[in-house]
């Protein structure tokens, strides 16, 4: 159970796009660097993935007014208060933690992908590992939300990282009060601005004040946990686990969960994440 | 900068130009988020919607190269509508100072121009004295031949409509940032302007700068929390190395270089010379003899001038710019390059690589081999056969790996701890001079040739071991008095007998007795956020310069709100949330006490400058090339800028080049990418060499986004992919479209993240006054690379 809940607050509209949060995060969490092709902006990465936890988007958007408007948004796990993740992981690695985020347990995670499949942020991915025979596996990774920096009285990396103060962390309650406040100073100059704190998945930990609407970021206006992981964690598992044990079950997952979970029988890899229900 | 970066959160109004905070000195935004947060506003003026203009209340697009007319139009705009500060103006400013008869200008030139030099005889740009020798005045400013009434006359010209057709801003948009801006006129209110390169990069660099500090004098806001002419210095220690000689005129502390002139043969007639006979620099003899006593220690006496003839004298253009082209045609024989990589950062750097290869010798010292120490290998284009020059690569230690002193932008000192020792055989920089001169002076010792004289004279007592002691360094910095060793209080001590010594008098009271102060963190905020017990502060720990300007003549805050310092009748001195820049028991009605700039001769700011080499006013002038004829006179380009002949400077007409191009930096690299190409994260987030360019231009030129396209100048061409963005956008010039493109130039062949040397474009022509290149206007063309 968690102690107290602990929301990461992004202010989006102080934020001047620097990416000294991409840095900090790699520096503590020990990331290695994953260059990509060039993206026709100043966008390092297309989507965040299992070696780069957070990146910063950068969207050229006209106003209803026909202004210009350069957002930036630092992207990373929201980790959800009914996160579909942990919903259906087969082997109880992706868990809350007491602080109320979400974290991969490594030695539990059997690479398995079904959260992956069913994160309606398209958050998580899977990291290639090599084990000591040359032999590939793989685990879920995402944004720890620096847990290992909380379990010590410490701030996220990002957050301490941030100069703006455009991310704060500290308890649900006061970061959404602050998060109400500020939507109050700035709905003058960003109308359609709002707090992006989808009641579909039961709230989030990453608490942002948006100055568009969702849509205007790639994000889904109203994220909810699939159905099918519903029905897989709270039926199908159960029995399965029964049946097959818990090893065998993730391996018949995997291959069931193509059919059962692509998301509209799309293929989840090559949309590049852009589906949302 | 006149402020510091903290100080940002006092002010009502920011006018961002020529520079991109955001992305490039992001610290700032802490403050300025906190001065929006307060009321307060921010202006980007900039030619392309930048990360800093996402965070502006008000953005408006420029043409490159047009900021003086920019500017122009505001300081008309001010006085037109009666907006500027008058008070101030007439107090504080030489507005009021009456000019000679004889002072003229006519179609973009003033009085005194010699075509044939490229000059100007500057004795027209004089003002009219009384008797006693001081400034005639008319402090209601409506004497004809006062400054205030040239100045309106100049600037007359700079009308809304003339200044929005030659910088392509739309009329809406300037017209907001000119009531915006100029409503900080108003006594009590306080607007800053922030710079960088984007406005020094230009052969009228200088005036750019002066107009700025023009509108900020007309409007009252030097000298004010929240104001100032504020320079966002491009490298950590670039403030440090410019106050400790880096520029080639320039001795330590702003001492000018002595010339090989007959007026300076001996210091006598130097000093003679070169000291105004009032202001706070009529001490200079103090601190360029003390200066002389540190460098020659005992060695400096009255009877030898202090070793004065040692110093190496030269009448030539020592700028990057004249040494390349002395490089190119073979008169240098060998060159150090400590942390600097021109083959990627210099202008026309193709041809900058070629001029390297003239030399007999080449040291470079970095931490990574660079462009330019590979300069000869065949990645780099070059057949290693046909070179002839010695390459030295020495490995340098990163500013983590020694210790020293960093000045920042707000001319805070501060020191800095060894973390860790360097990697291999990588020696700090200082310990490389040092090693090298204690080689150098054992191999003159026994010599009588004039060069060994010199060698020999020089007091080099920084240890005798090949590792110099910094503290022994830190201490000559501040100076001491060479009969007891004592450090000295601070530069108010200096004597020009010989009894002192002090290797930069502007630091000269970052280390007393008590220790050295740029030490100190006590992170206490003494009032306004000056922190006067952190680090310390160049001159005298003053964290405002020209803060007697924040109080009006008689003593009292312009806005007790935000009160820097103040006259404190009772206990008869200045006192207040600063170290006073200026004499503390100067009463408001003592003679002087209401001349706020001690460093002028008159103790007022300079509306008029008839110092610089091109106009008393900033004048617009267009670039060395530029697409459109001059809108304001038929001088093209800035009459008094060296145009250096040959083929290293080829100039491209707007027929063959019709485009606008600049060059700037992005938050992820530094400098010629030399520390950050080598790091991987901060490579993969700006890994790849761009053109910007508009949507408009991009369709006229059949080029999609992230197509390969090839920028061509006169200079050479680059190949980098097309980043067409809605955040450029065409100008309007005199009706007529002309496209800009912009682009980093960070990049080069070797590291994580390489790219084409936007560099290759640039031309290799130079400010008036300074010799920095335009680095941020010239003409190009693009097409798609297939």
């Amino acid at each position: 159970m968690a102690k107290a809940e602990y929301v990461k607050f992004v202010d989006v509209t102080k934020c001047d796009g620097c990416r000294a949060c991409m840095v900090a995060c790699k520096n503590w969490n020990d990331l290695p660097a994953e260059p990509e092709a060039f993206q026709g902006s100043v966008q390092s990465h297309a989507n965040v993935t299992a070696n780069t936890w957070n990146v910063l988007s950068f969207i050229e958007h006209e106003n209803g007014k026909g202004n210009l408007e350069y957002l930036f948004r630092h992207s990373s796990c929201f980790h959800c208060s009914e996160a579909a993740c942990v919903k259906v992981c087969p082997e109880d690695a992706m868990h809350y933690t007491e602080f109320g985020t979400v974290d991969v347990n490594a030695d539990k995670c059997v690479g398995c992908g079904y959260c992956v499949q069913n994160c309606p942020f398209d958050v998580v991915q899977l990291a290639t590992y090599k084990d000591k025979n040359g032999k590939e596996y793989k685990k879920a990774q995402k944004c720890t939300m620096c847990v290992d920096r909380l379990e010590e009285g410490m701030q996220p990396a990002c957050v301490t990282t941030c100069h703006t103060d455009a991310m704060e962390f500290g308890t649900k309650e006061e970061m959404l009060k602050k998060a109400e406040k500020r939507l109050g100073e700035i709905k003058e100059r960003f109308p359609n601005a709002m707090i992006y704190n989808p009641e579909g998945v039961g709230g989030t930990h990453t608490v942002y004040v948006l100055a568009e609407k969702p849509s205007v970021y790639g994000l889904p206006e109203k994220p909810k946990v699939p159905t099918s992981a519903v029905v897989w964690k709270d039926y199908a598992q159960p029995i399965g686990k029964m049946m097959l044990g818990a090893t065998s079950m993730a391996l018949v997952g995997a291959f069931v969960s193509n059919k059962l979970f692509n998301k509209e029988g799309k293929d989840h890899e090559e949309d590049g994440g852009g589906s949302h229900e | 900068m006149t402020n510091h970066w903290n100080d940002l959160q006092h002010t009502d109004c920011a006018l961002i130009i020529g520079a991109n905070p955001a992305e490039n000195h992001p610290v700032s935004f802490r403050w300025l988020l906190k001065a929006r947060e307060n009321g307060g506003k921010i202006l980007s003026v900039d030619p392309r919607f930048t990360r800093t203009s996402s965070q502006a209340d008000i953005y408006a697009p420029l043409r490159s190269g047009s900021d003086i007319s920019f500017i122009g139009g505001m300081i008309n705009y001010a006085i037109e509508n009666n907006l500027f500060h008058k008070e101030y103006v007439a107090k504080y400013t030489n507005a009021s100072f009456i000019v000679k008869e004889g002072f003229d200008f006519k179609d973009g030139l003033f009085s005194g121009y010699d075509e044939a030099t490229r000059a100007y005889d500057k004795a027209s740009w004089s003002f009219e004295t009384t008797e006693d020798g001081k400034p005639e005045k008319d402090e209601t400013l409506q004497h004809p031949r006062s400054v205030f009434q040239l100045m309106k006359k100049h600037y007359s010209r700079y009308d809304v409509d003339t200044v929005t057709t030659v910088t392509g801003t739309p009329k809406e948009e300037y017209m907001k940032v000119a009531e915006t801006f100029c409503s900080t006129g108003k006594p009590g209110r306080a607007g800053t302007i922030l710079y960088a390169m984007g406005t020094t990069q230009h052969t009228v660099g200088t005036q750019n700068v002066r107009s700025y500090a023009m509108l900020q004098l007309l409007l009252g806001n030097i000298g004010m929390p929240g104001g100032g002419v504020n320079a966002l210095r491009g490298e950590s220690n670039v403030q440090g190395s410019t106050d400790f000689g880096l520029l080639f005129g320039d001795l330590p502390g702003y001492l000018g270089a002595p010339k090989e002139l007959p007026e300076h043969a001996t210091l006598a007639a130097y000093l003679e010379k070169e000291t105004p006979k009032t202001g706070y620099w009529s001490n200079k003899p103090k601190f360029v003899v003390s200066l002389l006593k540190a460098w020659y220690g005992p060695n400096a006496t009255k009877e030898n001038e202090f070793c004065y003839q040692y110093i190496p004298k030269g009448n030539k253009n020592y700028s990057h710019i004249a040494l390349f082209n002395a490089m190119y045609k073979g008169e240098l024989q060998g060159a150090f390059l400590f942390g600097t990589n021109p083959v990627v950062g210099g202008p026309n750097a193709g041809k900058e690589k070629e001029a390297l290869s003239n030399l007999d010798w080449l040291v470079a010292i970095d931490l990574w081999e660079t462009e330019t120490a590979s300069f000869w290998q065949k990645e780099a284009g070059s057949d290693p056969s046909k070179i002839n020059t010695e390459v030295f690569l020495l490995p340098a230690a990163s500013s983590y790996e020694k210790e020293g002193t960093v000045s920042n932008s707000g001319r805070w000192m501060q020191y800095r701890w060894k973390a860790i020792e360097p990697k291999g055989e990588a020696k700090a920089d200082m310990e490389i001079i040092h090693m090298l001169m204690r080689r150098l002076k054992g191999m003159y010792k026994n010599e009588g040739s004039p060069a060994a004289k010199a060698m020999n004279a020089l007091y080099w007592n920084y240890g005798e071991h090949d590792h110099p002691e910094f503290d022994l360094v830190a201490r000559e910095i501040n100076g001491y008095y060479t009969q007891t060793g004592k450090q000295v209080e601070n530069f108010g001590m200096l004597a020009d007998d010989g009894s002192t010594c002090s290797g930069n008098w502007i630091y000269s009271g970052f280390y007393p007795e008590e220790g050295n102060l740029s030490k100190r963190r006590d992170n206490k905020d003494t009032g306004m956020g000056n922190f006067l017990n952190w680090s310390y502060a160049w001159p005298m720990n003053r964290r405002v310069l020209y803060n007697r300007a924040s109080a009006d003549p008689s003593g009292k805050p312009w806005n007790k709100d935000k009160a820097v310092i103040w006259w404190d009748a009772a206990a008869k001195k200045w006192t207040g949330n600063d170290v006073p820049d200026f004499k503390a028991i100067v009463a408001p009605s003592d003679p002087g006490g209401t001349n706020p700039f001690i460093m002028t001769k008159d103790g007022v700011g300079g509306m008029f400058a008839p110092t610089l080499n091109d106009g008393p006013f900033p004048e617009h002038y267009e670039p060395f090339e530029s697409p459109v004829p001059n809108a304001f006179s038929s001088q093209e380009f800035n009459p008094t800028i060296k145009v250096w002949d040959g083929d290293f400077n080829l100039k491209g007409t707007k027929k063959q080049f019709p485009i606008v191009a600049t060059t700037y930096r992005v938050s992820e690299h530094w400098q010629s990418g030399s520390m950050t190409r080598n790091q991987q994260w901060l490579s993969e987030l700006a890994g790849h060499m761009y053109i910007e360019m508009s949507e408009e231009l991009a369709k006229e030129k059949g080029i999609k986004n992230k197509d390969k396209v090839i920028v061509t100048s006169a200079r050479g061409e680059v190949k980098a992919y097309a980043m067409v963005t809605k955040r450029f956008k065409p100008h309007t010039i005199n009706g007529k479209i002309v496209h800009q493109i912009g682009m980093p130039w960070h990049f080069g062949y070797k590291g994580y993240a390489t790219g084409d040397t936007a560099n290759r474009l640039t031309p290799h022509i130079g400010d008036a006054n300074t010799m920095i290149p335009e680095y941020k206007a010239f003409l190009c063309n693009v097409r798609r690379a297939d």
